[in-house]
């Protein structure tokens, strides 16, 4: 039964189908009669219609064509009823209909099938064709009858456009007019009147018809529009007359995105429909004026990637429109976005396309690779809060910003909770099939950062996604990850930072990026083989031959977030592009101490971001590692040799990182230094670069102008410092930094160190330093002296000391003297350099002989040496080593030491205490900067004086309580300590006592700097106690009660 | 400035309080107290940007009336010639109080190779070689690496040599990769003199090693290997310091039924930093990095870094302590020497106890001209034999005397030399 009803059917559905078909060819038979006119084959389609319809004897049809109506015989309007507009040049000039006279059952769309509404379609499409080919026939045909007439060329475009395209006419005719008018042709001025304003209304009418039905309105302006034309021919020549309407005709035709890219309301969908069309359209030889092709590429940069003008200034040179097309495709926007794609994102889209567009060297082309990329718009997190009713999150920057950090947990959670518009989940869904199963990492791409040249390098959150599962859990992986990073955004760090640059009130629009993570899977481990930041200023030069251009790498194996951040417990590999061969590390000793021992890694198996040891890597999978050979080095005892490719055992032997073989084997090196120059010659400054290497190719993650951080920002001293109070100045490898409030100069005197008699005292001085490092106050005082500093091998030659006796000053610093009619050469720190590098302490060298230099020797001469206060037991050493109280000898001023590397200048000058001075910028606008609130020295403070009111002296047998340090001096940082001098009598009950309680204020003080700062500290309160007997002694810290230098501050205690 | 430190006067004085003891008359003091034979040349080397630079390289022989003399070759910036004077003439004590058939010499070139590619540094090797190869030679003298140099620029040298006289030659120079002309046993070697010097001071006291206990400082190259010997003669450690790089501080490592060293190894790193979490996580208790000296052990070894035993913490060690063996370089401060002695604890000087190196050199060298590689037992089988026979005479001699260890085997060395010049009839 049922075969049979279904066969019944099918025969019942082939037989619909011949009867449309048969339709379809009597109406191209119709078509195709040349002898036919217009009304004829109206006539006719109208009577060829209903047989093709499933039900005939009920079927009538009508034609509405410029004003026309064409029915058959029994014609009767109706409810049941399909139509289908005919379109000519994009505009509707008529419509066919279909009408049943009587209820029939219901199918597809009313009583009619789906097929048949396909047959309609077609029909009226045909229909269309032909007519528009019949016009362009006529004109065709006239036009070459006037050329026989000898008419100009272009009356002939003038009139074939008057028939097809009067709109174009009349905007060509305008430009015409405003043409003859820059021309200075009176009679076109006076036209101008009456051809406008009037025009435009008419035009706009005009548009709306349905030509030629509307012939009468635009008559006029058709008129007039030919009028312009009588004028230009008699002032101006034929060919030029040709030749604009040429141009502006071929310019007229992308006049569409014109209309979209200069309306501000028009969206990103709108933008990026206009350029998918303009991209097939220029598959068929559209062209754009220059002028008009750079102002594209100006308002697709400004709406789509960020509104910088020197970006725009960058990229308007190199990337195309087209060019945007591909992008626009993976870019996820809200639907009526207005939002951007952020600085990140561009920086990368505009590398690309320098290399791409602008870049010869195709060797290096076919190197660079840029990983596959998804985006967000910036305005995707205010879509994202409005869809979940968040927006009062906002709010939350105005908070205090111990608040903030309470909370930030919470928002967080609100923010994983909520659901991300379906309309981004689609688009979010499409990046994954696009992106495959390989790890992503999702990056924040702030507009923020590119709007006043602010760094929030490390503010906001990336996030790692391995991306694997089923779809549905990648997806919500991927989206868990973004609305982390939006939360981010609601972060204290970002809070904060934002309110010390003066950018809180600005919206928080944060784009985002989704890219590809560039590497291998190893193991249950996903990486890149290894991965780098490059910057084209070299900032810690470790040798006098590298200079400042000759840039800097920091490389590591693994994942690059090594590279990126400072790191306290590793080192990355230094490599200046420039002079690779100029290593940091020379010895093998050396080598070994400061090469990268961890790695960064996605751990495929947990889902996690881990850090493991390099050893353990490549001991288990040395022979799966992509160019592993070209990163590590055997260790032999004494000897370093670089691993074969093929054959060798990583699994047993001691290797460390040392990227020999990167460096004499391959040419990454030079391939990246090369990029740089590139891209340093197209952005007319240095850039920054960040890269991965696979084991094959380099991928380049971001790029951008080089945005040093503040304290590599070229700095000037403020202006008339009275001489007397310039300390020092040198002129040769200065780096760019700032090094502000010293309060004392330990200064090793070179002639009387070079006359020490004794080996032990030379070895003594050494320990002076690292004695005085551990009791000056942190990061406020700096090191200077003859020579190499840490010198082995040779004492004389420089103070022995390793990176443990300096690690608390603020800068090193070498004086050249001359000895025997040379200057010798100074260490540039590259004993320690790198435990420089990672704690950014600066390091100077001096050449005071060199005859430009001010040295002032008074000042080091004449000054107070406190040494012997401070270390009595090294007092027969004072000639030699000098303690400088910087306040006690200039009625209390602090040192500043103010170095621009650009012009080869530093300057050690006396004047106020900073707090802060604003620095000579070149990048950020200096005004924009408010003076940093955050007094972490003054709740402190405060606090200590609290806990010594609240003491019970008798209680704990104290009989004094003292501040000494950072808090004291007013210069505490967010992880500075309260040092803290209690003088007791007590026993060692009381003092045990004393000791729990505060413990407890310890911790609270602990939970109340987290608050503030976000730092997580131990131990906030470092108690020293103090006995009558050490007073007497001066042992220890008892020094600092009384002392000349530094002295602790007494504080009240409780009152009996 | 004229009594401005000058290493070269310092060794020259320390010679003539021997000499003195010795009783050595003019021509031998005169001999001893000034080196032999002195190169000074220029070394002109093609920088990678293509100009030239001329570095100044020297080759300082002190004596070789034992034998070819030996020593390092050093690259510093500001080499000095009276250091290089000073550290050829400690070469000639240092083979001859490990009784080894060579003399003393060293050499350098003033650079920075911190400022050099590794082309350049290649350069200024295969230079000096060509500066100086008529002077030089596995029967003349033979270099080693020293500061900022290392086994690469050992192979360079040896290549130019080589390349000059037509010969392979390997016993030129030491310090060179196994399978290079290399000695199995390098890496212990010093490690294992220290402990082999202290198992013949135990014999001495009566004591059998099994059941003795020690505590160290530092944990590197040279104390783990001490320890690894030190438990195969049936010792434990009770203590071990090393140095932390993140706390910037010395931490001690104690465990009272022994530490383990296998397992200490595998949480420590190239320099001998153990991992503190690791380690308190194994059950080993914490302390501050003066612990090692307090343990109540019979031998302390100091293998860290110079001035490690003061006076500040002389009367922290423990009464039961009977023996400190030098591991390190100048780790007592000479001031405490005298309590040491009253308190009749044995102290075997850095000169012997770290002497293990240079005996391992030598037989480098032996292996390289006989073209012949010993395995490590017989490398270490020597080893014991040699650093045994050293360290009995200069017991012996101190005893027969009444010196201290350190004198006696300062003295028993500028003997040897002394001896060998008159019997060669130079003095």
């Amino acid at each position: 039964m049922e075969n049979k009803e279904s066969l019944g059917k099918l025969i019942k559905d082939l037989r619909e189908r011949a009867k449309e078909i048969k339709c379809i060819y009597q109406v191209q038979e119709i078509l195709n009669n040349q002898s036919l006119s217009t009304d004829d084959i109206c006539q006719k389609i109208v009577n060829t219609l209903p047989p093709g319809f499933q039900y005939p004897d009920v079927c009538r049809s009508k034609i509405l064509l410029s004003g026309k109506e064409y029915t058959d015989q029994k014609f009767s309007e109706t409810k049941w009823c399909i139509s289908s507009q005919i379109m000519i040049r994009g505009e509707t000039t008529g419509q066919i209909k279909v009408y049943y006279t009587e209820e029939r059952p219901d199918e597809d769309e009313g009583p009619f099938l789906k097929e048949e509404r396909k047959l309609l379609d077609s029909i009226a499409d045909q229909f269309a064709m032909h007519i528009l080919h019949k016009q362009l026939k006529t004109v065709f045909e006239e036009g070459q009858l006037k050329i026989k007439e000898k008419k100009s060329e272009w009356w002939v475009i003038l009139d074939l456009l008057k028939r097809t395209d009067p709109r174009l006419l009349v905007n060509i005719a305008q430009k015409m007019l405003n043409y003859l008018c820059l021309s200075g042709i009176n009679e076109a001025e006076k036209f101008l009147d009456e051809f406008n304003p009037s025009f435009k209304k008419k035009t706009e009418l005009f548009r709306e018809s349905n030509f030629p039905t509307s012939v009468v309105e635009t008559n006029d302006v058709l008129n007039k529009s030919t009028h312009v034309f009588d004028i230009a021919s008699r002032h101006i020549s034929e060919e030029d007359i040709l030749e604009s309407i040429q141009k502006w005709i071929k310019e007229d035709r992308s006049g569409f995105m014109v209309n979209i890219l200069e309306n501000m309301s028009s969206s990103l969908s709108e933008i990026s429909n206009a350029i998918e069309r303009y991209h097939h359209l220029s598959g068929q030889g559209l062209e754009l004026s220059r002028p008009r092709a750079k102002s594209f590429r100006v308002a697709l940069t400004r709406r789509v990637l960020t509104d910088q003008p020197s970006f725009i200034g960058i990229a308007k040179e190199h990337v195309r429109v087209d060019d945007f097309n591909s992008l626009m495709k993976t870019i996820i926007h809200p639907q009526k976005s207005h939002g951007k794609i952020g600085g990140k994102g561009s920086g990368l889209f505009l590398a690309q396309h320098i290399l791409k567009n602008s870049v010869e060297d195709g060797e290096i082309k076919s190197k660079i690779k840029f990983p596959k990329s998804w985006y967000i718009t910036s305005d995707g997190i205010l879509e994202f809060m409005n869809y979940n009713g968040l927006q009062d999150i906002v709010e939350q920057k105005y908070k205090d910003i111990s608040q903030v950090r309470h909370e930030y947990p919470y928002v967080i959670q609100v923010f994983k909770n909520s659901a991300m518009p379906p309309e981004m989940i689609k688009g979010l869904s499409l990046a994954l099939d696009d992106l495959g199963s390989d790890p992503l990492i999702v990056r924040s791409s702030s507009l923020l950062e590119d709007r006043f040249g602010t760094s929030f390098a490390g503010k906001y959150k990336s996030l790692f996604i391995t991306n694997k599962g089923t779809k549905e859990k990648r997806l919500q992986q991927l989206t868990e990850a973004i609305t982390e990073i939006y939360a981010s955004t609601f972060g204290p760090d970002p809070i904060e930072y934002r309110e010390e640059h003066s950018l809180l009130d600005y919206l928080e629009e944060m784009g985002i990026i989704i890219q590809q993570v560039v590497g291998n899977r190893i193991g249950h481990y996903y990486l890149p083989s290894f991965s780098g930041v490059a910057f084209g200023m070299n900032e810690y030069r470790w040798s006098p031959r590298i200079e400042r251009d000759d840039g800097l790498m920091r490389i590591v194996p693994g994942l690059g977030t090594r590279a990126v951040d400072r790191i306290s417990d590793d080192y990355p590999m230094l490599i200046s592009p420039g002079k690779p061969d100029i290593r940091v590390n020379s010895t093998v000793e050396e080598k070994i101490r400061y090469s990268p021992k961890s790695l960064d890694v996605i751990n495929l198996e947990t889902d996690q971001f881990e850090t493991v040891q390099f050893s353990e890597i490549y001991e288990k999978y040395g022979n799966e590692y992509p160019f592993l050979q070209h990163i590590l080095s055997e260790v032999d005892d004494k000897y370093l040799r670089t691993p074969k490719k093929i054959g060798h055992d990583y699994s047993d032997k001691f290797h460390i990182v040392t990227f020999d073989g990167l460096i004499t084997k391959t040419s990454v090196i030079q391939d990246i230094r090369k990029l740089m120059e590139i891209f340093r010659e197209k952005y007319g400054t240095p850039i920054d670069l960040e890269f991965a290497h696979d084991g094959n190719d380099i991928y380049i993650l971001q790029c951008r102008p080089q945005s040093s951080p503040e304290e590599n920002l070229p700095a000037d001293p403020p202006l008339n410092i009275p001489k007397k109070d310039i300390i020092f100045t040198s002129q040769k490898h200065i780096p760019n930094g700032y090094v502000p409030d010293i309060t004392h100069i330990v200064y090793v005197d070179p002639a009387a160190y070079s006359a020490i008699s004794s080996y032990d005292d030379l070895v003594n001085a050494g320990r002076i330093i690292g004695r005085l490092n551990k009791i000056l106050p942190k990061r406020q005082f700096i090191l200077l002296g003859p020579g190499r500093w840490g010198s082995r091998g040779d004492i004389k030659l420089g103070v022995s000391v390793t990176y443990s006796d300096i690690n608390n000053t603020a800068a090193l610093i070498e004086i050249a003297m001359k000895k025997d009619e040379y200057v010798p050469e100074l260490s540039f720190g590259t004993h320690f350099f790198q435990d420089l590098v990672e704690a950014d302490i600066k390091y100077l060298p001096l050449y005071p002989e060199d005859g430009r230099s001010v040295f002032n020797s008074r000042f080091f001469g004449s000054s107070k040496n406190h040494l012997a206060d401070i270390l009595p037991d090294m007092a027969y050493l004072s000639n030699a080593v000098k303690v400088i109280d910087v306040a006690e000898v200039s009625a209390g001023k602090n040192m500043h030491i103010y170095m621009n590397g650009d012009e080869q200048k530093a300057f050690a000058v006396l004047s106020e205490p900073a707090g802060r001075v604003s620095l000579k910028r070149k990048v950020s606008a200096p005004e924009f900067k408010k003076a940093k609130t955050d007094l972490h020295w003054k709740w402190r403070l405060n606090y200590a004086q609290e806990i010594a009111l609240s003491l019970d002296q008798e209680r704990f047998g104290v009989k004094g309580f003292y501040i000494f340090g950072s808090v004291k001096n007013a210069t505490a940082g967010p992880m500075s300590d309260i040092d803290i001098l209690i003088h007791m009598n007590g026993t060692e009950e009381q003092k045990h006592d004393l000791k729990s309680w505060l413990e407890g204020w310890d911790r609270c003080l602990s939970r109340v700097n987290y608050f503030n700062t976000g730092h997580k500290t131990e131990k906030i309160l470092d108690v020293h106690f103090i006995t009558d007997e050490d007073i007497k002694k001066k042992t220890s810290f008892a020094l600092k009660i009384g002392a000349l230098t530094d002295a602790a501050r007494p504080l009240p205690l409780k009152r009996q | 400035m004229g009594n401005a430190y000058n290493p070269y006067k310092t060794a020259q004085e320390q010679f003539d309080k021997a000499a003195v003891i010795l009783e050595l008359d003019d021509a031998a003091r005169d001999l001893l107290r000034t080196p032999m034979k002195e190169f000074h040349f220029s070394i002109p080397v093609r920088m990678d940007n293509g100009g030239r630079r001329i570095f100044k390289g020297f080759r300082i022989m002190h004596n070789d009336a034992r034998g070819p003399a030996k020593g390092g070759i050093r690259f510093h910036p500001h080499e000095t010639v009276d250091t290089v004077r000073a550290l050829s003439m400690l070469m000639t004590w240092k083979t001859a109080v490990a009784d080894i058939p060579l003399g003393g010499g060293k050499g350098g070139v003033i650079c920075d190779p911190h400022d050099l590619s590794l082309n350049e540094q290649e350069q200024i090797c295969r230079g000096w070689v060509r500066q100086n190869f008529k002077n030089i030679g596995a029967n003349i003298d033979i270099p080693a690496p020293e500061l900022m140099t290392n086994a690469q620029h050992m192979l360079w040298m040896l290549d130019e040599y080589e390349t000059i006289t037509g010969h392979r030659n390997p016993g030129f120079i030491t310090g060179k990769p196994v399978g290079m002309g290399g000695s199995l046993g390098r890496v212990e070697s010093t490690g294992y003199g220290v402990m082999l010097c202290v198992r013949e001071a135990l014999k001495e006291l009566n004591i059998k090693p099994a059941g003795t206990t020690a505590s160290f400082q530092g944990f590197g190259n040279v104390a783990r290997h001490a320890i690894e010997l030190y438990n195969k003669m049936g010792g434990k450690v009770l203590c071990v310091s090393s140095w932390d790089q993140k706390e910037m501080k010395e931490i001690s490592y104690c465990k009272d039924d022994g530490i383990d060293l296998a397992e200490l190894k595998k949480i420590t790193d190239p320099f001998g930093g153990i991992d503190k979490t690791k380690a308190k996580d194994l059950g080993y208790t914490v302390k501050e990095g003066g612990e090692w000296v307090r343990k109540d052990v019979d031998i302390l070894v100091p293998a860290a870094i110079e001035n490690q035993i003061t006076s500040e913490n002389i009367g922290l060690i423990s009464p039961g302590v009977k023996i400190i063996a030098e591991g390190a370089n100048n780790p007592t401060n000479p001031s405490v020497e005298p309590e040491l002695n009253r308190r009749n604890i044995k102290l075997i000087p850095d000169l012997l106890a770290n002497s293990g190196g240079v005996i391992c050199s030598y037989f480098e060298q032996v292996q390289s001209n006989a073209n012949y590689y010993w395995d490590r037992n017989e490398v270490f089988g020597k080893l014991d034999q040699k650093i045994t026979s050293a360290y009995i005479s200069v017991s012996e001699f101190s005893q027969k005397n009444k010196f201290d260890m350190r004198d006696a085997a300062y003295i028993i060395s500028v003997d040897r030399v002394a001896t060998a010049c008159r019997e060669r009839g130079w003095v």
